[in-house]
C-alpha cells in the first residue's frame, strides 16, 4: 500500500545513486551522436558536421563487423552454456562428497582465480600454453609434438572459453551448492528407503530440485550474450586469432582509440547497446513467463 | 515527481553546455611575445634566451620501469630539463606521460578530446589528423626563423620530402625529424661463430639461406647436445611485422624485408607500374615471396614461434637464434645483451640474401615519421623549434652524460641525423684507424654531432687487426656505450657502405583522405592473411582471394586516389 | 542422507576424490608457477627451464621490489581506490536499493526509475566523452576519476542484485514498521540493514574485487605513472611494444628492462591481498548471492 509523504524519502534516498549516474553514465551518452557525424575533434560534438547514417552503412558493408559481432555471439553463447553445465556437474560432485573438512576447502581453494584479474591471468595463461610452457613440456613427454596454442584462430575461442570456465566455475558452483542444501532432506531418506540408488537419486530428486535455479541462471545470462570478456580477451589475443577471437568491444577499444576512427567505432558500441537492451528485455519477459520471476 | 523532471532536464541542459564549452578550446592563449607577434621574416636568435620564465607543457613518453636516471633526478626535473631551463629560461611540465606502449592511446585521447598540450611529438596519421581538425599552430615562420642552420641543412638535405610530409596547403604544421637513410634498410645478421664451426659461408640466395638456416636448426651450433636453436627469427606477437610499410617504412626488427626484395617483392610499399601506382602486397611476386617463407616456416627454419612470442629478441639474447632481419643499429638492440650472456656470440651483418639478379635491393624508408607540433593558440610557438636547436648544439657539444639519463629524457626529441650518417661515419673511422687521417679532419663535419666522440673512443673499444670486425677484435667491457654505439656503426654499417644497392622507394609515404576511413581495416585483412599462409594456417591461393577482397573493399579506390595525389 | 555403502559406491567415492582433487589442483597450479618462477633465476626463467620448483633459487626479484617505489605508490592508490570505491557503494547501494524494491504499488515511479537503471548499465558514449566528462569536473589524475567512473559502471548491477535481496525478505516486516508507525530511514535503518549484512558483504566483495582489477580506467584518467593503480601499472609492464615507432635508445631501454622472474614476483604480489581477504568474507556471500538471485 501507498503511504503519502513517503515518496519524498524515497526520493532523498535515491538521489545521490541517480546524480551519480546521470554526471558518469547520462552525460556522456552525448558521445553516441559522434556515430552520426564527420567527427572534427577542434570543433567539437557540437560542432562537426552531420553524416547521417553513413558511418552505419560503411559498417554493415564492412567484413570485419559481421566478423566481430559472430565472434562476440559464438564466444559468449559456448561460455554461457559452459558456465551453466561445468558448476553444476561439479556442485553435483562435490555434493556426494563426505569429508566434510575436505569439501570446505575444495570449495574456497576452487574459486580462488574468479578473484583475480586478467591482466595477472591472462600474463599466466600465454606463459602456460606457450612454445616451451608446461603443456607442451607435458605434451612432449607423450610424444606430441609442441603445438603454438595461441596462434591457432581455430583453437581460440575454446582456450578462451575453457580459460572463462576455468576461472568461473568455483564461484557459480557456490550458487547451485546453495540451491542443493534447500532441498529437502528427508526425500532422500525416503528414497533411500525405496532402494533407490545414488543416480536415481540424483535424477529424481536433485535435479528437479534445483531446476528452477538452473532456468533463473540460463535467463539471467541472457544479457550477456553480446559481452564476450572484453579484460580476458585483450590480454590474450594477437593478431593471428583477430578472424575468430576478435570481439565487439576489443575491436571499437582498438578502432575508436588506437586507429582513430572514432565515428565508426561508436556506430558499432551503439549497435551493441542496442541489441543488448533487447536481449535484456526479453529475458525480462521470459523470466517472468516462464517460472514468475521478476528480475528488477 | 514532476520537480524530479525538471530538475533532471536542468542538469542534462548543464551538462550540454558543458560539453559544447570543450569543442571550442579554451585555454587562453598566453600574450604572445612581441617579436613571435608581428608577422616577420627576419632571422632571429635560434638559441634566444627568455627574459622572463616561460613555460611549456609537452606529452612525453617515460618508461616507469625505466631506472637510468641518477638518485634524486626525475622525468621532470634532470640534466636535460635543467640545461633547457637554464639555457632557455623554459620549464617544461607534463600534461602526461605514458610508457611506450600507451602513447599512441594517450595521445588519440588527447587529440580527440581536443585537450592537447602546448607541444608533441606524433607520427604521420596523428598529424595528418590534427592538421584535418584545425589543432595545430603554422610553424612556417618559426621554421624560417628560428631553425638553426645545422638543422636547417639536415632537413633540406633530404630533397624537399621532410618538408613536404609536413606541409599541408602551403603551410608547415610540424617540424619533421629527420632519420638516417640506413634505418630504412634492413640487412640480415647471422652468427658468423656458428657459420665458422659448422663450416658454411654466409648465404648470398634463397637456398643457400635454406642451407644455412637447416644446419643451424640440425646440427646443434650452440653445441649443447640438444635440439633447441632456432635458424630464423621472425616478428613478435603485439605490433610485430613481417615487413615494413610505407606508413611505417623503416626500423622493423625480426621482419622478413631482405627475403621479400630476394623475391622481387615489396609488400606494404607503393610502387610504379609504367607511370601508374600499384600496391606492391598484391602483386604475383609477393605470392611467390609468401609461398618462399611458408615452405621455410613449414620446415621449421623459422622459429616456430613467429608472431605469438611476447619478445623475438629472447632468443638472440639467449643464443638460442642463429638469423635475424633488422637495420644497422643492432648493438642498441639485442646484441649487447646477446654479447653480455656469451661474449664468443659473433653477430655479423650481410646485405643479403641476393635476388635472382644477384642484386641487393632493398626498400627505402621516408626520412622523417617524427613529428613536433605545436597547439594552435600557444603564446610561443618558436619555443619547440629552439628546444631541437639547444638539444642539436648540445649534443655536438656533447654536453649531456649518457649515463644519468639516456637522451630520450630530453623534451620533445626528435632526431635529426644527417641522411647518410652511417655511412659517412663508418667510412671516417676507417679511415682514423687506418691512420690515414686525424680528428681535426673531420673537424667541418659539424652536422655529424656524434663523429667527434666517436672517433675519440673508438681505439678503446676496437683492437687490432682493424680491418678485421669479428667480436673477438672488440673489447667491449673497457666501455659498453661506446661499444654499442661503434658496433652498430661498423659492423651495421659495413654491409651499407660496401654494397652497391638499387633502393626502391614508395611513391607517397603519406595517407591519402580515403585512407584514413579505410587502410586500417585493409592493413588488418593484409596482416591476417599473410601471416596465414606464412604460418600454413590458410592455403597459399587464398592470396589470390585476399587480392579480390582488398580490390573491392576500396583498395582500388585507394589506388587512384594515390594516382591522383601523384599527379 | 542414507545410502548403502556397497563397494561399487565406495569405488566411485574414491573416483569422485580423485577427480575433485585434480580439479582443485589446477585452481592453484598456476599460481604456484608463478610464485615458483619468481624465486628462480632470471636466465632459467627466460629460457623456460622452471616448472614446480625453482631453479636457482633466489629472492633478488623481491628485494627489488622493495626497492621499487613506483610499485608501492601503485599498490597504496589501489588501496585507497578499493576503500573508497567499496565504502561509497556500500552507502549508495543501500540507500538505493530500499525504494527500489518498494512494489509499484507502494512506489509508482519505481518501474520507470528501474529501467533508467538498466538503461544506464547497457549504453555508453565510449571513452571520449567519458574523458571530456571526466576533465571537465578537474578529476583527471584523482583517485576519484578512479572510484566513481568504476563505481557508476557496477552500481546498477548492485543495486540490482540488493533489490532482490530486499524484495524475498517477509513481507511481514514492512507490516509490522508501519504498524509500529515507522518512517523509511527508520526501517531501513533498524529493520533492513541488519538483516541485509549478507547482500551487502556480498555487493562489497565484488566491489573491492572490481576495483583491484580493473585497470583500463587508470590508462585513460592518469597522466602520470605515479598515478597508476596497481593492476594498470602491472598491465603496461607485461605488454609488448612495436620498435618502429621507437628510436633506437627507447628500444634499448626497453629491452634491458624485461625480467620475467621480477614480473612474476609483480604478478604474485599483487594477487596477495585478494587472496588473503577473500576466505574470511565468504561466510556472507554465499548467503548473499542466493538470495540476491533465487526466490525459495
Amino acid at each position: 500500500m501507498r503511504i503519502k509523504g513517503f515518496d519524498k524519502h524515497y526520493y532523498l534516498m535515491l538521489l545521490p545513486g541517480y546524480l551519480w549516474l546521470i554526471v558518469f553514465s547520462i552525460i556522456p551518452m552525448f558521445g553516441i551522436a559522434i556515430s552520426f557525424q564527420y567527427f572534427n575533434p577542434g570543433k567539437g560534438i557540437f560542432g562537426s558536421d552531420w553524416a547521417g547514417l553513413e558511418h552505419f552503412r560503411y559498417m554493415f558493408v564492412l567484413k570485419d563487423t559481421r566478423e566481430v559481432f559472430v565472434n562476440t555471439l559464438i564466444i559468449a553463447v559456448l561460455k554461457i552454456v559452459t558456465n551453466l553445465v561445468v558448476p553444476l556437474v561439479f556442485a553435483l560432485m562435490l555434493n556426494e562428497l563426505r569429508q566434510m573438512i575436505l569439501k570446505r576447502w575444495i570449495q574456497t581453494v576452487v574459486y580462488l582465480p574468479h578473484f583475480l584479474s586478467w591482466v595477472i591471468l591472462g600474463g599466466i595463461v600465454l606463459d602456460i600454453f606457450s612454445y616451451n610452457g608446461p603443456i607442451n613440456q607435458l605434451g612432449a613427454l607423450l610424444g606430441f609434438k609442441p603445438v603454438l596454442f595461441f596462434a591457432q584462430a581455430e583453437l581460440f575461442p575454446w582456450l578462451v572459453v575453457g580459460s572463462d570456465v576455468w576461472k568461473e566455475f568455483g564461484f557459480n558452483t557456490i550458487i547451485y551448492l546453495a540451491a542443493l542444501t534447500g532441498i529437502n532432506p528427508a526425500l532422500y531418506e525416503a528414497a533411500g528407503m525405496d532402494g533407490a540408488g545414488r543416480w536415481r537419486s540424483l535424477w529424481h530428486i536433485t535435479l528437479p530440485g534445483i531446476q528452477t535455479t538452473v532456468v533463473l541462471l540460463a535467463v539471467l545470462s541472457l544479457g550477456n550474450v553480446l559481452n564476450a570478456g572484453f579484460d580476458q580477451i585483450f590480454n590474450l589475443y594477437n593478431p593471428l586469432v583477430y578472424s575468430t577471437g576478435d570481439i565487439i568491444d576489443t575491436w571499437v577499444y582498438r578502432t575508436g582509440l588506437l586507429n582513430l576512427q572514432y565515428e565508426l567505432a561508436t556506430a558499432v558500441g551503439l549497435l551493441k547497446s542496442v541489441i543488448g537492451f533487447i536481449l535484456i528485455s526479453i529475458s525480462y519477459y521470459l523470466a517472468y513467463r516462464l517460472i514468475n520471476y521478476r528480475i528488477f | 515527481m514532476k520537480r524530479k523532471v525538471s530538475m533532471t532536464g536542468m542538469v542534462l541542459l548543464s551538462a550540454a553546455l558543458m560539453l559544447g564549452a570543450c569543442g571550442s578550446p579554451e585555454k587562453s592563449a598566453e600574450p604572445a611575445a612581441g617579436e613571435a607577434a608581428a608577422p616577420n621574416s627576419e632571422p632571429a636568435d635560434p638559441y634566444g634566451r627568455y627574459d622572463e620564465p616561460t613555460t611549456i607543457s609537452i606529452g612525453m613518453q617515460v618508461d616507469p620501469t625505466d631506472k637510468d636516471l641518477p638518485a634524486g633526478d626525475t622525468p621532470l626535473d634532470n640534466q636535460y630539463t635543467r640545461q633547457v631551463k637554464e639555457a632557455l629560461n623554459v620549464q617544461v611540465e607534463h600534461a602526461f606521460t605514458a610508457s611506450a606502449a600507451n602513447m599512441r592511446q594517450k595521445i588519440s585521447l588527447a587529440i580527440a578530446s581536443n585537450d592537447l598540450p602546448d607541444a608533441l611529438v606524433v607520427n604521420a596519421v596523428e598529424l595528418r589528423q590534427m592538421v584535418a581538425a584545425g589543432q595545430l599552430a603554422d610553424l612556417t615562420e618559426v621554421y624560417n626563423r628560428y631553425a638553426s642552420p645545422e638543422i636547417k641543412d639536415i632537413i633540406e638535405k633530404t630533397n624537399g620530402v621532410a618538408l613536404k610530409s609536413v606541409t599541408f596547403d602551403g603551410k608547415m604544421y610540424a617540424i619533421p625529424g629527420v632519420q638516417a637513410d640506413a634505418d630504412g634498410i634492413h640487412i640480415m645478421w647471422i652468427r658468423q661463430d656458428w657459420l665458422d664451426k659448422l663450416g658454411l659461408e654466409p648465404p648470398k640466395s634463397m637456398e643457400e639461406l635454406e642451407t644455412v638456416a637447416r644446419a643451424f636448426v640440425e646440427k646443434d651450433p650452440d653445441g649443447n647436445g640438444s635440439a633447441d636453436t632456432i635458424g630464423i627469427s621472425g616478428p613478435q606477437s603485439g605490433d610485430g611485422k613481417m615487413y615494413a610499410n610505407f606508413l611505417e617504412s623503416k626500423n622493423n626488427l625480426y621482419g622478413f624485408d631482405p627475403v621479400f626484395s630476394a623475391y622481387g617483392s615489396f609488400p606494404g610499399f607503393w610502387l610504379d607500374n609504367g607511370g601508374s601506382p600499384v600496391y606492391g602486397s598484391i602483386q604475383p611476386e609477393t605470392k611467390e615471396a609468401l609461398a618462399g617463407l611458408r615452405d621455410l616456416y613449414a620446415k621449421g627454419l623459422i622459429d616456430p614461434e613467429m608472431a605469438v612470442r611476447a619478445a623475438s629478441d629472447e632468443p638472440i639474447i639467449n643464443g638460442k637464434s642463429g638469423i635475424f632481419f633488422a637495420p644497422w643499429w643492432m648493438g642498441y638492440g639485442p646484441l649487447t645483451n646477446a654479447v653480455k650472456n656469451n661474449a664468443k656470440a659473433d653477430w655479423q651483418a650481410y646485405a643479403l640474401p641476393l635476388n635472382a639478379d644477384g642484386a641487393f635491393q632493398p626498400h627505402a624508408a621516408t626520412p622523417s615519421t617524427e613529428f613536433v607540433v605545436v597547439r594552435k593558440d600557444y603564446g610561443h610557438p618558436e619555443i619547440p623549434m629552439k628546444m631541437l636547436n639547444n638539444l642539436f648544439k648540445n649534443e655536438m657539444e656533447n654536453t649531456f652524460d649518457p649515463s644519468k639519463g639516456g637522451p630520450g629524457f630530453y623534451p620533445l626529441r626528435v632526431v635529426f641525423a644527417p641522411s647518410d650518417e652511417i655511412e659517412f661515419t663508418n667510412k671516417a673511422v676507417k679511415e682514423v684507424l687506418a691512420g690515414t687521417k686525424t680528428k681535426e679532419d673531420f673537424a667541418d663535419a659539424r652536422s655529424y654531432k656524434l663523429l667527434p666522440s666517436d672517433l675519440d673512443s673508438i681505439k678503446t673499444i676496437k683492437q687490432e687487426p682493424y680491418d678485421k670486425w669479428n667480436i673477438e677484435t672488440w673489447t667491449p667491457d673497457a666501455d659498453w656505450g661506446a661499444w654499442t654505439r661503434a658496433y652498430s656503426m661498423m659492423v651495421g654499417g659495413n654491409p651499407l657502405v660496401e654494397t652497391e644497392m638499387e633502393k626502391v622507394k614508395s611513391l607517397i609515404y603519406e595517407q591519402t583522405p580515403l585512407m584514413e576511413s579505410r587502410w586500417v581495416n585493409l592493413k588488418k585483412m593484409e596482416d591476417e592473411m599473410f601471416l596465414k599462409i606464412v604460418m600454413g594456417v590458410a592455403p597459399i591461393d587464398s592470396f589470390d582471394q585476399f587480392v579480390e577482397d582488398w580490390k573491392r573493399q576500396g583498395g582500388e579506390q585507394i589506388t587512384k586516389e594515390v594516382a591522383e595525389a601523384l599527379q | 542422507m542414507i545410502r548403502d555403502r556397497t563397494w561399487g559406491s565406495r569405488l566411485t567415492d574414491i573416483g569422485l576424490l580423485v577427480i575433485l582433487i585434480t580439479i582443485t589442483l589446477t585452481c592453484v597450479l598456476p599460481i604456484w608457477y608463478t610464485l615458483v618462477l619468481s624465486l628462480s633465476s632470471n636466465s632459467a626463467a627466460a629460457s623456460g627451464q622452471v616448472w614446480l620448483w625453482p631453479v636457482g633459487f633466489n629472492l633478488n626479484a623481491y628485494t627489488q621490489i622493495l626497492k621499487d617505489t613506483q610499485f608501492f605508490g601503485s599498490f597504496w592508490i589501489s588501496v585507497q581506490r578499493v576503500a573508497l570505491g567499496a565504502a561509497l557503494n556500500f552507502v549508495v547501494v543501500l540507500l538505493m536499493a530500499y525504494p527500489l524494491s518498494r512494489t509499484s504499488r507502494q512506489f509508482r515511479a519505481r518501474g520507470i526509475l528501474m529501467w533508467i537503471l538498466v538503461f544506464c548499465m547497457l549504453f555508453n558514449g565510449g571513452l571520449i566523452p567519458l574523458y571530456l566528462t571526466v576533465k571537465q569536473l578537474g578529476m583527471l589524475n584523482s583517485i576519484w576519476a578512479l572510484v566513481l567512473v568504476g563505481g557508476a559502471q557496477t552500481l546498477v548491477f548492485n543495486v540490482i542484485l540488493t533489490v532482490n535481496f530486499f524484495r524475498n525478505l517477509p513481507k511481514e516486516l514492512d507490516e509490522a514498521a508501519l504498524v509500529d508507525g515507522a518512517g523509511p530511514w527508520y526501517s531501513l535503518i533498524k529493520i533492513y540493514l541488519p538483516l541485509a549484512v549478507p547482500v551487502l558483504a556480498t555487493i562489497t566483495l565484488f566491489s573491492i574485487v572490481y576495483h583491484w582489477n580493473e585497470f583500463l580506467y587508470g590508462l585513460i584518467f592518469m597522466t602520470r605513472e605515479q598515478y597508476y593503480p596497481l593492476q594498470t601499472y602491472i598491465q603496461q609492464m607485461v605488454v609488448s611494444v612495436d620498435p618502429s615507432t621507437m628510436s633506437e635508445d627507447q628500444y634499448r631501454r626497453l629491452s634491458e628492462l624485461s625480467n620475467r622472474t621480477l614480473d612474476a614476483a609483480k604478478i604474485f604480489v599483487a594477487m596477495l591481498p585478494v587472496m588473503i581477504v577473500y576466505p574470511f568474507l565468504q561466510r556472507y556471500f554465499i548467503h548473499g548471492i542466493t538470495l540476491g538471485s533465487v526466490k525459495e
